[in-house]
């Protein structure tokens, strides 16, 4: 169950509330003097989010200028060939662009990625809920869930290899194994982690079992099971990247090793570059949506 | 008058896991009168006597409040009315007809209030009314809506609809739990402490509150409390269960002369005199319960209980 105990990024600094402090402002001194207050209150919301915005990107940027610089002023000339600045990589990036191979290649990742973790997410999602509801069978199933949870998904790819072919078949399976797990043990622990009492209180209300399944557990453990699902989302594309690495013809983790075999090292770092803004954009979407859906657990996003 | 619940030597034993002190755990298991199982030290389960031999009749729209000591089987007795268990030996009946499950003539408040989280107050009070109603016919979301403001309304929470439980006071949620439990309509309202969580002010407001939604609807409530004063000021008579295992010390008919009159009536000398004799039944049970070192149960079966000194539990079955 240590699945579970992932904390969210703390993605929530929220946003300043200088509008509230704006209206709440003397309302009876006149026209003008309330038009101040607003503009003054607007000022003051966008200096502060410029300046959290600034911070915020601070990192980044100092980042990307060292990257920029770094190779070009620090680095030995043979290490500035393994490292080439940055724009000579978005260069690189907007004549992939052009050629139409970046797109090719992250439709393939994506495809594959999104039919995987698909799978995974409602085998998953389905099977933890069965799991859950009949005690029996987790009993059955809990020492074998074990052994595949704690074997590295990386470590069967030349078993998928072989018994599915290099194909799309074989890195389908492998991120839907990877993704699998983590949505299958959070629901399990989402179901199991049910307050007692609510179930009492459910049953006291005269609710059937369906029903009691329906509006009662499920909904407390959504949570839980979108955390195992968020969890997935990133086991999936670290899998699938190693998986295209090892044996593909198409794909973002083919594109940065063939970049590399080729010698198109500013190529290589495109690739990299595409794969981490495309971790970084699903991570983004199921952390907003493991939010919406966890709404009424603290007072974030309701109300204020 | 027709009694609405009749419970009929009534008995709900529990099977425990014998714990490490279960030598001790043996002695006070003979003394409860059950003795399957209480071997020596032996991993064997044990059986645990919550309410033994319990008889009572609560007439229909009684306000009957129950007292006894902590362990003496309170909760365990609203379960039984309330249909989330069966009892071991003898008959729950309501309207006369045995209680088989939870039903829509019954609703329990709990302590904890057990709100829905994800629901806000308006769909915490309807979810009663989402199944089909006794005469087959499913409410609309509108009308589940009315009936759920109606009922906010009732228990003072108009204009909280939309909000949900996180965003509410203790008082306010066990306002909303109270709505829910009356909006489906049952006859018979069953609470378990409902205000011990609760500040003193926010608790007088609810008890009030509660007596008037009693003389408005007209229902059979059985309300169990620690607090004497709770018991007397809200109940037209008061059970007081004796220590474990639980049995009907005695029936305290509250008669305090114009109730319903604006005086304090906390002050008034027949309260005082009742609250005095409820007092001193449940005193002595309390005292025998603590020399039994009775605790709670724990959630998961075992019982951390009767370390040494189960002399008293003895000698009270030996009487
Ligand atoms: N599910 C259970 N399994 C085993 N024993 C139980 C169970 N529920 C209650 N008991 C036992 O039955 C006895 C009565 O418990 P109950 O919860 O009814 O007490 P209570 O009067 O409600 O106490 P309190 O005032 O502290 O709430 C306790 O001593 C406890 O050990
Ligand atoms: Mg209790």
């Amino acid at each position: 169950m240590s699945a579970t105990l992932t904390q969210k990024p703390a993605a929530s600094s929220a946003p300043p509330q200088a509008p509230a402090v704006g209206h709440s402002g003397p309302s009876d001194s006149g026209q003008r003097n309330q038009g101040t207050t607003a503009v003054l209150a607007f000022l003051r919301t966008a200096a502060v989010s410029a300046g959290s915005g600034v911070w915020k990107a601070a990192g980044i940027l100092a980042f990307l200028a060292l990257w920029e610089l770094g190779p070009t002023y620090l680095a030995s000339p043979s290490t500035r060939v393994f490292l080439p600045p940055l724009h000579e990589v978005l260069a690189a990036w907007s004549k992939l662009y052009d050629a139409g191979s970046i797109q090719g290649h992250l439709a393939a990742s994506l495809t594959r990625s999104v039919s995987g973790f698909g799978a995974a997410l409602v085998a998953g999602v389905s099977l933890g809920l069965l799991i859950a509801w009949y005690g029996r069978l987790n009993s059955v199933l809990n020492p074998l869930l074990e052994l595949f949870r704690n074997t590295a998904a990386l470590a069967l790819l030349p078993v998928f290899t072989l018994l599915l072919g290099i194909g799309e078949e074989s890195k389908i399976s492998i991120v839907a194994y990877a993704a699998f797990f983590p949505v299958l043990l959070n629901t399990i622990a989402g179901v199991k982690t049910v307050d007692p009492l609510l179930i009492r209180a459910a049953k006291s209300l005269g609710l059937s079992s369906l029903a009691l399944f329906r509006k009662v557990i499920l909904p407390s453990a959504v949570p839980t099971i979108f955390t195992g699902i968020r969890m997935a989302g990133t086991a999936s594309i670290l899998v699938l990247i190693a998986a295209e690495m090892v044996g593909a013809k198409a794909g973002l983790g083919y594109l940065i090793v063939n970049a590399q075999s080729s010698f198109l090292i500013p190529d290589m770092y495109a690739g990299i570059l595409t794969v981490s803004i495309l971790g970084l954009a699903v991570n983004f979407l199921l952390v907003a949506l493991e939010r919406h859906f966890s709404r009424w657990r603290t007072a974030v996003g309701a109300g204020s | 008058m027709t009694a609405k619940i009749s419970l009929r030597n009534v008995t709900k034993q529990f099977t425990v896991r014998a714990g490490k002190g279960s030598k001790a755990a043996s002695g006070s298991q003979a003394g409860t009168g059950s003795g399957t199982g209480s071997g020596n030290g032996s991993k064997q389960p044990t059986v645990l006597t919550a309410l033994e031999s319990l008889s009572l009749d609560v007439r229909d729209g009684e306000f009957l409040t129950l007292v006894g000591p902590s362990g003496s089987g309170k909760t365990t007795l609203l379960d039984l009315l309330a249909g989330l268990s069966t009892p071991t030996s003898g008959e729950v009946l309501v309207d006369g007809q045995p209680v088989l499950g939870p039903g829509k003539d019954r609703a329990v408040v709990f302590q904890q209030y057990a709100l829905f989280p994800w629901r806000t107050a308006s769909a915490n009070v309807s979810i009663g009314l989402e199944g089909k109603a006794t005469d087959g016919r499913r409410l609309t979301r509108r009308e589940r809506a009315a009936k759920a403001s109606e009922y906010l309304k009732l228990v003072g929470l108009a204009g909280f609809e939309d909000r949900y439980p996180h965003e509410l006071s203790g008082g306010m949620k066990q306002r909303v739990a109270i709505a829910r439990s009356l909006a489906y309509e049952p006859d018979v309202l069953l609470m378990d402490e409902p205000f011990a969580a609760l500040d003193a002010q926010t608790r007088e407001q609810l008890q009030d509150e509660l007596l008037r939604i009693w003389r408005a609807t007209g229902k059979t409530i059985v309300f169990i409390t620690h607090g004497i004063d709770e018991a007397v000021y809200l109940g037209q008579r008061v059970a007081v269960l004796s220590a474990r295992p639980g049995r009907l010390k005695e029936i305290v008919e509250v008669d305090i002369p114009d109730r319903d009159g604006d005086e304090d009536i906390r002050s008034h000398p027949a309260f005082v005199e009742q609250r005095h004799k409820v007092w001193t039944l449940l005193h002595d049970e309390v005292r025998l319960a603590q020399d039994a070192g009775h605790r709670k149960i724990l959630p998961d079966g075992t019982a951390p209980d009767e370390p040494a000194g189960n002399e008293s539990t003895l000698e009270r079955s030996a009487a």
